[in-house]
C-alpha cells in the first residue's frame, strides 16, 4: 500500500465493491474467466506460457517471457498476511509491508522509489488478509535493477526504531485517509468483525491505532525472519528479457538467501455461524444510508466459489444485471449496488453492498434485495444472463493481459494462494464449467439466513450537529 | 503509477529529491510546526550501489494511421493484436460543459449520458442488454471545465461489428426519452447530496472556484436549479448543434485492421452530417492576483485537506516541457521532494503531490495532501518551504539529470497499453502540437536546464498569489489558516458562512 490508496491493502472487497457499482460491472481483480463459447467461435487465445523454477532455499521462481513491449514487472508474493497476526498487533503485516521501502543493506532509506522512479519505473506493495506482494514495472534494459532491489531487502532488511516510528505514523494517515475521514470507511471493518469469529479474517488489514502504536523492532525483527525467507516467498517474472539471463541475475542475488523453518499455518476456520447476525453503526460523514449483507461462502477456487462470482456478476455485472435494473433503475431506491464474493483462502464472503438513496426505506431495500435471492433459488437464470457473464468475463481477462504487472501478481496469487500458478490460463476452464443449476444450487446452499450477516451503516446528523453546539 | 492522490489532474509526471537548506516563501509568516512530537531520525539516504543501466531505453511509439471520414470525421487507428480487445473512443470538441449556458450546468454530460437511454430503434433496457450480452462495454460523459464530451466503447474482437454498430446507433440516432430523463435527474439529485460527503469533493470545488473564478471550469458539479432546468427539448437542442463530426476525433486501438476498418467506418458514419456550429471560447482565466485562504468546515474530520496553487499554464504554451520537469522534481511522484520530505521525513501524511493541468486554456498547478489535524500548521510551513526552495535556488545538477532521466525513461511503459500510445497520439492532434512531437519529446525533456526550472517556478508558482483551500475541522484549523491570508470559511454544503480574519465558526 504505498504511494497509492488505489490499493488492495485494507480493504480487498471494499475496493472491488466500489469497483463493481459502476455501470460497466468490473469483477473482482481476481474473477477473471473467459467465455464458454466453443472454441471454433474464439479467434484468438491469449494464454500465457510460463516456467516454473526452484532455488535450493526454496524460492519459487516463475518466469513468463513477453517481447510485445520493452518492459518487464517483477513481483515478490509473500506467503503472509494479516491472518497470521495475533491479537494485540493488528495491522502489523501493512506496517510491515512499508517498512520494506526503508532501507536494507545496499540500499537507502526511499532509495527504493527513487532508483525505480528515476530509471522510468513504478514500484509498490500491498498487504491483504492472506498475502503481501510487492513489484515493479521498469523498462526492459533495467532487469538487473528490479531482482537486486527484491533480493537485497530479502536478504539484509534495515528495521530501526527511527524508521519504524516514521512509517507508523504514515500508515495511521493512511488509515485515516482511506477508513476515519471516508464516508463508510469503517463499514468493512464492522462487517468482517461481526459476520467472523476467528481472529484470523475477523480483524482488518489497516488494523487500529492502539495496536499500530503497540508494535516494536523486535516485532518486526520476528517477523521479517519468519515470514521473509525465500521458501515463504514467490518470484515472478513477466515481460521482455532471455529466460536464461534473468534466471542467473536471479540466482546470482537470490540464491545465497537461506531458508528459514517453515512459517506457522494459522487456523482460518470458522464455527457454524447458527443464526443471522445484525449490527447498525453511525456514520459522521455519510449522507446516505448504506446496507451490506455479507454470506459465509466457501474458500476461493472452488466450484461453488465460481459459481457465486457468477452469481454476483449476474446480480450487478452491469447495466443489465438484475439489481441495477431493480434498484437503481425501477425503483430508484439505491445509488449503487454490488454484489459478489471476496476470494480468500479460507472462508470467504458473498457481498451486496448497497448504497441507499438518501430517505429510503432500508428495511423495504433489504426484503428486495432477499426477493432476488429466492428467485435465485427458486429458478434458474436464462441462458442470455450466462453467456453475458462469459462473455464479459473473457473480455474482462483480455483485457487485463495487455499489462506485465497484473500477469507478474496474477501467478504470485496463484501460486501462494493454491500452489497452481497454471490457474493464470484454467481460471478461465473454472468458469465454464459452472452450469445453470450450479448457480441455483449455490443460492440455496449459501445465501441463508442463518449464514447471514446484515449491518446497516446510517447518518449520523446529529453528531455533526453535537459537534458545532458544543463549540 | 495511477496514484489516486487528491489531486487527479491531466498533465502529471514524476520526481527526484536532495535535501537543502529550508527557505520560506517571501513575505510569509515565519511559522513553528506546531507539534513537535516527531524529531524525524528517519532520514532520506542514497547509497548508490544498485546495478543500473546508464541508458535511456530509446522507445519509438507505433504511429496510429490517420485519416479523415467524408464528413470530416478525424480517425486514428492503431493496430495491436496481442489480445482480442478493441477500445475505441470517440472525442467530440465544443459538445463540452465548458460552452453550456451558466444556468443549464450539467447540460452537456446529461446529454452525453442519455444517449445509452433510448435511440429510434430500441429502448434503454434493450441497448443495457445487448451491451453486456456482447461482454462490450459503452459510456458517454462531459466533464465539467472540459471542451469536449467522450464517447468510450471497448469489447472484444470477436464480436467487434456487433458492438460498434451498436455504439453508432447509440451515437446518432438517440431518443432521449422524457421518462428516462427524468430517471437521470432523479439519480443526480440524489448524488449531489452524497459527493458532499467526500472531503476530495469539497476541496475541488472550492479550489476551482477560486483559481478559475468566473470562468466555466469554476463549476464543479451542477445544481439542484440547474438540473430542474434540464428538459428533453434542451438536450436535444444541444445534441444537434453540438455533435458535429468535423470537431469531433474518433481513436482506436486493438485488435483491427486498419485498412478493412475504414471503409466500415465510412458507411457507419455515413448518416452523421457537418454541420455549422461555432465553438466561442470563453476567455481565458486569469491567476489570482493575492494570496486567499478558504477553509471548509467538515466537522468529525481527522485530516486537514489542504490543496494551494494558481492558474498556470495552456497545453502549448513553450513552457509546457520546463514545466514538466519543475513539477517532477517538486512534487511529481513517490521520489518528488514533496514526498520525500512531508511523508518519508515527516511522516505528516500517506501521499502528497503536485500536478497541473494544462489544456486549450490555462489552468493550474496545484500541490496537496490530506495530513492529520494535528500537523496542518507543519504542513503548511513544508509546503511553502518547498515551493521557495525551488523558486530561490538552482535544482542541483545531480537532480536534474535524475528527474528528466526518470521522465524519458518512463515513456517505454506506455508501450505496454494500446489505450495509451493512442492517448499520445490523440493528444498531439487535439492540441495541434508537432508531427513528431512525441518522438522528440525525450530529447525536448534532456534539454531543459537548471535555469529553466527556476525560471518557471518563479513564474508559475508564486506564494504570494497562491489560493489555498483546506478541509477539515474549522475549530482546530482556523487559527493554524489566519497568519497566511484573509480567510473565508464555509460550510460542508458550499454556503459562505464568514469572511474575515476575525470570524469564528458558527
Amino acid at each position: 500500500m504505498h504511494e497509492q490508496p488505489v490499493k488492495t491493502a485494507k480493504s480487498f472487497v471494499a475496493g472491488w465493491i466500489f469497483l463493481a457499482s459502476i455501470v460497466t460491472g468490473t469483477l473482482l481483480e481476481s474473477a477473471e474467466s473467459e467465455s464458454n463459447l466453443t472454441a471454433a467461435k474464439l479467434p484468438k487465445s491469449f494464454d500465457v506460457t510460463f516456467k516454473e523454477f526452484k532455488l535450493n532455499n526454496g524460492l519459487r521462481i516463475i518466469l513468463a517471457e513477453d517481447h510485445s513491449a520493452p518492459t518487464y514487472s517483477i513481483c515478490v508474493t509473500y506467503n503472509v498476511g494479516s491472518r497470521d497476526e495475533r491479537p494485540g498487533r493488528t495491522g502489523f503485516a501493512h506496517l510491515f509491508e512499508h517498512m520494506l521501502f526503508q532501507g536494507s543493506e545496499n540500499v537507502g532509506k526511499g532509495e527504493h522509489f527513487i532508483l525505480v522512479q528515476n530509471n522510468g519505473g513504478s514500484a509498490n506493495g500491498t498487504t491483504n488478509p492472506d498475502r503481501t506482494n510487492y513489484f515493479e514495472t521498469l523498462p526492459a534494459n533495467q532487469l538487473e535493477l528490479g531482482i537486486f532491489l527484491e533480493a537485497d531487502r530479502m536478504r539484509a532488511l534495515n528495521i530501526t526504531q527511527p524508521n519504524l516510528d516514521n512509517q507508523r505514523q504514515t500508515v495511521q494517515e493512511e488509515r485515516r485517509q482511506n477508513i476515519d475521514n471516508r464516508p463508510y470507511g469503517r463499514t468493512h471493518e464492522a462487517v468482517i468483525a461481526t459476520a467472523y469469529a476467528n481472529f484470523a479474517y475477523q480483524h482488518s488489514v489497516m488494523g487500529s491505532m492502539e495496536d499500530l502504536n503497540a508494535a516494536t523492532v523486535q516485532d518486526a525483527a520476528d517477523f521479517f525472519r519468519i515470514y521473509y525467507a525465500p521458501n515463504n516467498a514467490v518470484l515472478s517474472l513477466v515481460g521482455d528479457f532471455q529466460m536464461d539471463v534473468a534466471l542467473s541475475l536471479i540466482k546470482k542475488y537470490f540464491e545465497s538467501i537461506p531458508a528459514q523453518p517453515p512459517p506457522p499455518i494459522p487456523d482460518v476456520a470458522e464455527p457454524e455461524q447458527k443464526t443471522e447476525r445484525r449490527k447498525v453503526i453511525e456514520d459522521a460523514f455519510a449522507q446516505a444510508p448504506r446496507l451490506d449483507i455479507v454470506y459465509k461462502i466457501p474458500t476461493g477456487n472452488t466450484p461453488d466459489w465460481y459459481a457465486l462470482s457468477v452469481l454476483g456478476q449476474v446480480l450487478s455485472g452491469g447495466v443489465s444485471s438484475r439489481l441495477y435494473q431493480k434498484l437503481i433503475k425501477d425503483k430508484e431506491v439505491a445509488l449503487s449496488v454490488s454484489a459478489g464474493p471476496d476470494e480468500r483462502r479460507g472462508p470467504s464472503l458473498f457481498w451486496f453492498s448497497i448504497t441507499a438513496r438518501p430517505g429510503s426505506d432500508l428495511a423495504a431495500l433489504e426484503k428486495m434485495v432477499y426477493e432476488d435471492i429466492e428467485r435465485l433459488q427458486n429458478e434458474q437464470i436464462a441462458d442470455w444472463e450466462l453467456s453475458k457473464v462469459q462473455m464479459q468475463l473473457r473480455r474482462q481477462r483480455a483485457q487485463q493481459h495487455y499489462s506485465t504487472r497484473t500477469r507478474a501478481n496474477a501467478f504470485g496469487h496463484y501460486a501462494v494462494y493454491y500452489n497452481d500458478p497454471q490457474l493464470i490460463n484454467s481460471v478461465q476452464q473454472k468458469y465454464s464449467q459452472v452450469s445453470k443449476s450450479d448457480l441455483q444450487r449455490v443460492a440455496r446452499t449459501y445465501l441463508k439466513e442463518t449464514q447471514r450477516t446484515v449491518v446497516t451503516t446510517v447518518p449520523k446528523p446529529a453528531a455533526a450537529k453535537a459537534a458545532l453546539d458544543n463549540r | 503509477m495511477r496514484r489516486k492522490a487528491p489531486i487527479r489532474y491531466s498533465a502529471c509526471i514524476f520526481a527526484c529529491l536532495v535535501f537543502g537548506a529550508a527557505f520560506l516563501g517571501r513575505n510569509l509568516p515565519l511559522l513553528k510546526a506546531q507539534e513537535s512530537i516527531e524529531t524525524p531520525a528517519s532520514k532520506v539516504e542514497r547509497k548508490n550501489k544498485a546495478p543500473l543501466s546508464r541508458e535511456v531505453l530509446q522507445v519509438k511509439l507505433p504511429k496510429p494511421v490517420e485519416a479523415k471520414l467524408q464528413n470530416g470525421l478525424t480517425l486514428l487507428i492503431l493496430e495491436d493484436h496481442r489480445t482480442p480487445s478493441v477500445f475505441a473512443q470517440l472525442h467530440i470538441s465544443g459538445a463540452g460543459a465548458l460552452f453550456e449556458p451558466p444556468s443549464m450546468t450539467g447540460l452537456a454530460n446529461a446529454t452525453a449520458q442519455m444517449l445509452r437511454e433510448g435511440t429510434q430503434s430500441r429502448t434503454s433496457l434493450q441497448i443495457a442488454e445487448e451491451i453486456d450480452r456482447l461482454g462490450a462495454t459503452l459510456g458517454a460523459a462531459g466533464s465539467f471545465g472540459s471542451s469536449k464530451v467522450v464517447f468510450s466503447a471497448s469489447g472484444l474482437s470477436d464480436n467487434f461489428g456487433s458492438w460498434f454498430a451498436l455504439a453508432v446507433d447509440v451515437l446518432l440516432n438517440p431518443s432521449f426519452p422524457r421518462e428516462e430523463l427524468e430517471k437521470l435527474k432523479q439519480r443526480q439529485r440524489a448524488q449531489l447530496r452524497q459527493q458532499r460527503s467526500a472531503a476530495n469533493f469539497l476541496v475541488n470545488e472550492r479550489f476551482n472556484r477560486a483559481v478559475y473564478g468566473d470562468h466555466p471550469a469554476a463549476t464543479v458539479s451542477p445544481t439542484v436549479e440547474s438540473l430542474d432546468a434540464l428538459t428533453q427539448e434542451a438536450l436535444m437542442k444541444w445534441y444537434r448543434e453540438r455533435y458535429a463530426p468535423q470537431n469531433a476525433l474518433l481513436a482506436i486501438a486493438g485488435d483491427v485492421r486498419a485498412q478493412e476498418l475504414i471503409p466500415r467506418l465510412e458507411k457507419w458514419f455515413a448518416g452523421w452530417q457537418r454541420n455549422d456550429v461555432k465553438r466561442t471560447w470563453p476567455p481565458n482565466p486569469v491567476a489570482a492576483t493575492s494570496r486567499k485562504i478558504y477553509l471548509v468546515h467538515r466537522p468529525n474530520s481527522v485530516q486537514t485537506t489542504v490543496t494551494l496553487g494558481n492558474i498556470a499554464i495552456e497545453r502549448r504554451s513553450p513552457d509546457y516541457i520546463p514545466m514538466v520537469v519543475m513539477n517532477h522534481i517538486l512534487g511529481g511522484g513517490v521520489s518528488g521532494r514533496l514526498f520525500l520530505n512531508l511523508r518519508e521525513e515527516k511522516g505528516y501524511t500517506y501521499g502528497v503531490y503536485s500536478d497541473f493541468s494544462a489544456l486549450r486554456y490555462p489552468g493550474p498547478w496545484r500541490a496537496g495532501g490530506n495530513m492529520r489535524t494535528e500537523v496542518t500548521s507543519g504542513a503548511l510551513v513544508e509546503f511553502f518551504k518547498e515551493i521557495g526552495r525551488i523558486r530561490d535556488q538552482t535544482v542541483p545538477p545531480a537532480e536534474l539529470e535524475d528527474s528528466k532521466r526518470a521522465i524519458a525513461a518512463r515513456f517505454a511503459l506506455s508501450l505496454e497499453q494500446p489505450a495509451a500510445i493512442l492517448g499520445l497520439a490523440a493528444s498531439r492532434v487535439q492540441f495541434r502540437l508537432p508531427e513528431d512531437y512525441w518522438d522528440t519529446y525525450p530529447a525536448k525533456i534532456m534539454a531543459v536546464t537548471a535555469e529553466d526550472v527556476q525560471r518557471v517556478a518563479r513564474k508559475y508558482l508564486d506564494p504570494d498569489t497562491m489560493q489555498l483551500v483546506a478541509v477539515g475541522d474549522g475549530l482546530k484549523i482556523q487559527s493554524v489558516l489566519e497568519p497566511y491570508g484573509p480567510v473565508e470559511v464555509y460550510d460542508s454544503s458550499g454556503k459562505l458562512t464568514s469572511s474575515s480574519n476575525s470570524s469564528k465558526i458558527p
